[in-house]
């Protein structure tokens, strides 16, 4: 598979991106999802850091993802460095379920806009979303009435959209999603909530951050451009991003 | 984060009698009870070596080997001269009967039988003194080990040994026989309840791999002949051979008792009976973060082997796992050590397996673990300059394509190879690794480098490294030589040529190698993690205040030099822990803070008032000594910034401390200082608190020349307690028909922000104290070095600049203030602090002035007015503001060199040199290998083949005449 892949200098485009998040919030899980298409109740725990690519269709264009999954130990911590230098793009993943694993999310985040690549691209994802859902009707593969439900969450009322608010299934919920939105918004994140056993919001995350990604700037190969940065105001990117969401749900096909 | 470690700090080289203790996996301080120190006079043990030449007591199974003898209470090692062919490690109680044999003049050997029977034999070749002060050590030290009862402990022990069973299963009958002859002392006491041996969840969940692939039946009959001959467990003699069968691979049953054997956790498990199980008691129902960590990852740690699909296995990892974070709460729990001690637990009881898991993270792979990692950095930039040695070309191509050795190889080390490799084959690299040490783990690492040598000089990046090295593992079980004609060869596994490539070619590294590599990158190392830790610390700060992150990132020097002068107590976890709310993020570690006397250490870094300065001439040198401070200010100073009141500070609570005062104008300054000292915060200051306030601006102005500021201080007293007593409610005394200050206790609101303010601008000194030099007092540049360095090159001056070290230093100023008094040149005196006035004056006066007893008399009333006198006769010397902006330590002292603590960088240029093992002659390599004898039959033979090919020359060390002596000492009598 190596072969193949850096041996055809087609139109693909690399994309570092490195995953980041307290241990055991699933960030291996959330790969494996992307890359493979499935789901392993027990992974082992990262050690250092696995790699993993996988190429993402977007319009005509072909990004080829390489990802650096990290561990997630505190004491790991120092090593980050070492997988994160020179990305273009980076997830961040917190536990819906675990409220201090959105405080590791928000250190890294800071981390990330101080160290790393200026130009570079970070999507908060809130996983095990699954954990919090009534069972029956939303793993029914239908992730579009979440998607509404994020664009206007204001307007949904309970009883309109029982299935999706239930009162019971969100009690393991620490994290609301409102707060985590507000941050992403405040901080120039793109922001999803996902589940790697479901499957909800995978393909999105490496989508959208697909289209945000300069393509021209890494085909250019220069980096720095300190200016582009600047643009990271986050709430106007981030409506268009929700709505784009909705209608490039497959894009990814690899 | 916000914790902030100085543990990198306090490492040590261990020395000679550590490694020689680390050399025989003897554990640290072997447990005297103070009752054998009585009985014996002296506690401390002797330890002695003595050259020796040992024979196995069985004729023809073994040669003689000369090595050293090592008397370490209670243990008597052994090892062959070339420190790798022969060793053993026999705790003295195991020894049942020590002879003195009956030789040729002059030949000196000793028999010994252990407890089932063995007899080895050593000649000590010392001289004869020697030799006699060895042997009345030894029969000390095995009266002790008898004395403590650990003889009789012995059986018992042994029993939980899978070796015995098979060792007698296989008709030893006469072992258990014939120690029955030799041990008297057992027999009274009743036998020890039958223990079954100890063994893994393998047992029960079978071991991985095919047995039968694995010759499982063959390597069990050549370790059963191996052991009987050559003792087992406790008694274990390492001879070539043993080194050998290990590297084929252990049996499984026998694993357990062979890997904590070789790694010597044996002795540990034997010299404290029952002590998991105690831990296992202390830990119930107790939480830790580490705890968390490790429920965490129960599911997650082989999760495909059976028996952590089972309940049994999941509770014997988690009691493990637990025992060893309570027992060593530094390292708690890092993952990787899940997979460590799932991978253990299959063949070895909980028990061993706690032993075992201490011995890999403290002397092993010390340091892998810890909370900074730095072990692991370390050997992976020791790695990385052995792979620079030995492999130049890959190195280079890594460097050309910027792709980092690391990425694969960290968790190589970390996790033994047993989450990169199919685990049969890392069960193997473990086995010899346990046998042979850390250096393995880097043998290896070369060795898979260079095997994927061509490949390796065609990978771009990072990921395609990782790909390739991911591809190589899972074709281990592949044939080397696939398309090789010869079957032997074809036979050759990809792992089987790796373990040849990396004991054969990769011998040169040694212990040795690794030590001294470590030796060389530890500083490197520690000085990356530390900026590192510093970068994040200062980044996690909720708010820098006014300061820029340099600023920020000074004061984190300053603390930090101070938490290695002083460091502050262990941080008690589960108290802040409880303390801390649900949302301030409890899964956060604890938090580093400082007491008060690592807070003086700091405040002295950056605050002029904290220190005391004495400028010291004696003729040869000028220098400057510097001390912390100590006054009830900078107590007040430390309660002041505990917003908190944890009576502690946290790095945050010293930049906000700073932030408070270090920007302040003059009106603030005033008020900070107010504040200061208004205890309860009412907006008063009671009359007690105008006194301190008045002591403390003593002591801030306590090396000041002249009497300027002096002066200032009392009309400020004066000042205040007239302005004091005029603003209250005027009460007329009934006999006197005074008005005033006895109306209110000393402790009463007497003095408000606005009167305070008003007294401080009556004066022109303490205005501009507060207008700049309060706020100019703390600095946020390093405090320059202390050498002013001799001006006069003389004799000092040439010493001086030969011995400047940090421990020198202090050695040579005194040898220079010893002259300098001798010849009368020796001065000293302090420098001030503020600077202002230059005038000197004489300075006892102003001594006295800060001395307790001037300023507890009752100020109130006459004392102050003589004060008052005082200044009014003084001259007041205030230099041109011109002169002095600039003015202050840092600027007086800005020719003086600052040099900052030294560096160790290790400079790399010694890897120039290339070893003859250079990947160009790769291919050569490989075809030696087919040249090996390997047989296609199957059962034992082809056992045998593979530990053929490991054989290496073995040196006994021993002439010919010196054989033929050792031979005939078998069938030498015992001395009468
Ligand atoms: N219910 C649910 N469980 C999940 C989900 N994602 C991961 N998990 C589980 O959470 C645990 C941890 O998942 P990992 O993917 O290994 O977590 P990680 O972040 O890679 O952990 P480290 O490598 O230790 O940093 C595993 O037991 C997963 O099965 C999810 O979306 N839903
Ligand atoms: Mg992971």
């Amino acid at each position: 598979m190596t072969d193949a892949a850096s041996g055809s200098v087609d139109r693909s485009v690399q994309v570092k991106l490195v995953l980041l998040g307290e241990a055991a919030v699933g960030k291996s899980s959330v790969v494996l999802r992307f890359v493979s298409n499935e789901f392993q109740a027990n992974k082992e725990p990262t050690i250092g850091a696995a790699f993993l690519t996988q190429k993402c269709r977007l319009e005509d264009r072909v990004l080829r993802y390489e990802i650096w999954d990290t561990a997630g130990q505190e004491r790991f911590h120092s090593l980050a460095p070492m997988y994160y230098r020179n990305a273009q793009a980076a997830v961040v993943v917190y536990d819906v379920t675990k409220a201090t694993s959105l405080e590791k999310a928000k250190s890294w985040v800071k981390e990330l806009q101080r160290q790393a690549n200026p130009n570079i691209v970070i999507a908060l994802a809130g996983n095990k979303v699954d954990l919090v859902q009534t069972s029956p009707s939303s793993s029914g593969s239908s992730p579009s009435p979440e998607s509404e439900d994020e664009a206007d969450d204001a307007t949904a009322t309970p009883g309109e959209a029982p299935s999706a608010s239930g009162g019971e299934p969100e009690s393991l919920r620490q994290v609301p999603r409102e707060e985590a939105q507000a941050y992403a918004t405040e901080a120039g994140l793109l922001f999803f909530e996902t589940s790697a056993k479901t499957g909800e919001g995978i393909v999105e995350i490496f989508t959208e951050i697909a289209k945000k990604i300069p393509i021209e700037h890494i085909l250019a190969s220069t980096r720095g451009s300190a200016g582009r940065s600047a643009g990271r105001v986050g709430g106007a990117r981030q409506e268009v991003n929700l709505e784009e969401q909705q209608s490039k749900k497959d894009a990814c096909n690899c | 984060m916000s914790t902030i470690s100085t543990q990198l700090r306090n490492f040590k080289e261990p020395t000679k009698d550590q490694l020689t203790h680390v050399f025989f996996s003897i554990p640290e301080a072997p447990p005297v009870p103070a009752k054998d120190k009585e009985k014996h006079g002296s506690g401390e043990v002797e330890t002695m070596e003595i050259n020796a030449i040992l024979s196995l007591g069985a004729q023809g199974v073994e040669d003689s080997y000369a090595g050293k003898l090592y008397l370490l209470p209670p243990y008597l090692a052994f090892s062959s001269l070339d420190r790798k062919s022969v060793r053993f490690t026999l705790p003295l109680s195991t020894v049942r009967r020590v002879e003195r044999l009956n030789a040729r003049a002059g030949v000196y050997a000793l028999s010994l039988s252990t407890w089932h029977g063995m007899k080895i034999i050593v000649q000590l070749t010392s001289l004869r003194p020697t030799a006699d002060l060895f042997c009345s050590l030894l029969r000390e030290a095995l009266k002790v080990e008898l004395q403590r009862g650990q003889m009789k402990a012995v059986k018992g022990f042994v029993k939980t040994c899978y070796s015995e069973g098979l060792v007698s299963a296989s008709g030893v009958s006469e072992n258990e026989r014939e120690d029955g002859s030799l041990i008297t002392e057992t027999k009274d006491g009743s036998p020890p309840p039958e223990v079954e041996f100890h063994g893994g969840l393998g047992l029960q969940f079978k071991f991985p791999g095919d047995p039968k692939k694995l010759r499982e039946a063959s390597k069990i009959k050549l370790w059963t002949t191996y052991l009987k001959n050559h003792g087992r467990n406790l008694t274990l003699l390492r001879y070539p051979q043993c080194t050998r069968l290990v590297q084929v691979g252990l049996p499984n049953r026998l694993r357990a008792e062979m890997w904590e054997t070789l790694s010597g956790s044996i002795y540990l498990r034997y010299s404290n009976p029952g002590v998991y199980h105690q831990v296992l008691l202390d830990i119930e129902g107790k939480s830790s973060t580490s705890f968390e960590d490790i429920e965490k990852d129960l599911h997650r740690s082989l999760p495909e082997y059976a028996g952590y699909q089972a309940d049994e296995g999941i509770s014997a990892l988690r009691r493990v796992l637990q025992a060893y974070s309570n027992r060593n709460p530094e390292v708690g729990y890092c993952q990787a050590m899940n997979i460590l001690a799932a991978a253990i637990l299959i063949y070895m009881s909980e028990e061993q397996a706690f032993w075992l898991l201490e011995v890999l993270c403290d002397r092993l792979l010390p340091g892998y673990y810890s909370t900074t990692m730095h072990g692991t950095l370390l050997d992976q930039r020791v790695f990385e300059s052995l792979v620079a040695r030995c492999l130049p070309m890959i190195s280079d191509h890594f460097q050309e394509v910027d792709v980092q050795l690391s990425v694969a190889s960290l968790p190589w080390f970390l996790s033994l190879y047993i989450n990169s490799m199919p685990m049969v084959f890392a069960f193997r690299i473990v086995d010899c690794f346990f046998c042979m040490g850390p250096k393995v783990l880097f043998q290896v690492g070369l060795a898979i480098l260079k095997i994927n040598g061509e490949k390796l000089l065609q990978i771009q990046d990072d990921g395609g490294f990782l790909n390739l090295m991911r591809e190589y593992f899972a074709s281990l079980g592949d044939s080397a030589h696939p398309e090789s004609a010869d079957p032997r060869a074809r036979a050759i596994t990809r792992f089987q040529e790796l373990l040849l490539i990396s004991f054969r070619e990769f011998a040169v590294i040694t212990d040795d190698t690794i030590l001294s590599e470590r030796r060389k990158y530890r500083n490197e190392i520690v000085n990356s993690i530390e900026s590192f830790n510093k970068r994040s610390a200062v980044r996690n700060l909720k708010t820098l205040g006014r300061f820029t992150k340099d600023q920020a990132g000074f004061i984190y020097d300053a603390l930090y030099k101070a938490m290695c002068e002083v460091p502050p107590p262990p941080t008690a976890a589960p108290l802040p822990l409880l303390l801390t709310t649900a949302n301030e993020g409890n899964q956060e570690r604890v938090e580093t803070r400082i007491g008060l006397q690592t807070f003086r250490v700091f405040l002295s870094e950056i605050l002029t008032w904290a220190r005391n300065e004495r400028i010291v001439i004696n003729g040869f040198q000028q220098r400057i000594d510097r001390e912390v401070a100590e006054h009830e200010l900078i107590v007040r100073l430390f309660y002041f910034w505990d917003e908190s009141c944890k009576g502690s500070l946290s790095f945050q609570d010293l930049v906000y401390g700073l932030d408070g005062v270090m920007f302040n104008d003059l009106m603030e300054n005033i008020e900070w200082f107010f504040n200061l000292h208004d205890k309860n915060k009412d907006g008063y200051l009671t009359k007690d608190e105008v006194l301190t306030l008045s002591e403390s601006f003593l002591f801030i102005f306590r090396y000041e020349i002249g009497d300027a500021y002096l002066g200032a201080v009392s009309k400020f007293m004066t000042n205040a307690f007239e302005y004091g007593d005029s603003l209250l409610p005027h009460q007329t005394d009934g006999e006197t028909g005074e008005t005033g200050p006895q109306q209110i206790g000393h402790n009463q609101p007497y003095l408000n922000l606005a009167t305070f303010r008003m007294v401080v601008l009556a004066d022109e000194v303490l205005e501009s104290f507060f207008e700049t030099d309060l706020s100019a007092s703390f600095r946020l540049d390093p405090v320059p070095d202390l050498e002013l360095p001799p001006a006069s090159s003389g004799f000092l001056g040439d010493l001086w600049s030969n011995i400047a070290t940090q421990d020198n230093k202090k050695i040579f100023h005194k040898l220079s203030d010893e002259l300098g008094k001798t010849i009368g040149k020796h001065q000293i005196l302090y420098r001030p602090i503020i600077g202002r006035l230059t005038k000197l004056e004489e300075p006892t006066a102003r001594e006295s002035l800060i001395s307790p007893s001037s300023i507890k008399t009752p100020l109130s009333g006459g004392s102050s007015d003589t004060l008052a006198a005082s200044n009014s006769s003084s001259t007041l010397v205030v230099d041109a503001l011109s002169n002095q902006d600039n003015d202050g330590p840092s600027s007086a002292l800005a020719s003086a060199a600052f040099s900052p603590m030294p560096h160790f960088r290790a400079v790399n240029a010694a890897f120039m040199e290339r070893t003859p093992f250079a990947i160009d002659d790769a291919g050569d390599d490989d075809d030696d290998d087919s040249d090996l004898e390997m047989i296609d039959v199957d059962n034992d033979d082809q056992v045998m083949d593979e530990v053929d090919a490991f054989l290496e020359a073995h040196d006994s060390g021993l002439s010919e005449a010196d054989k033929e002596l050792a031979k005939d000492l078998l069938n030498a009598s015992p001395v009468k």
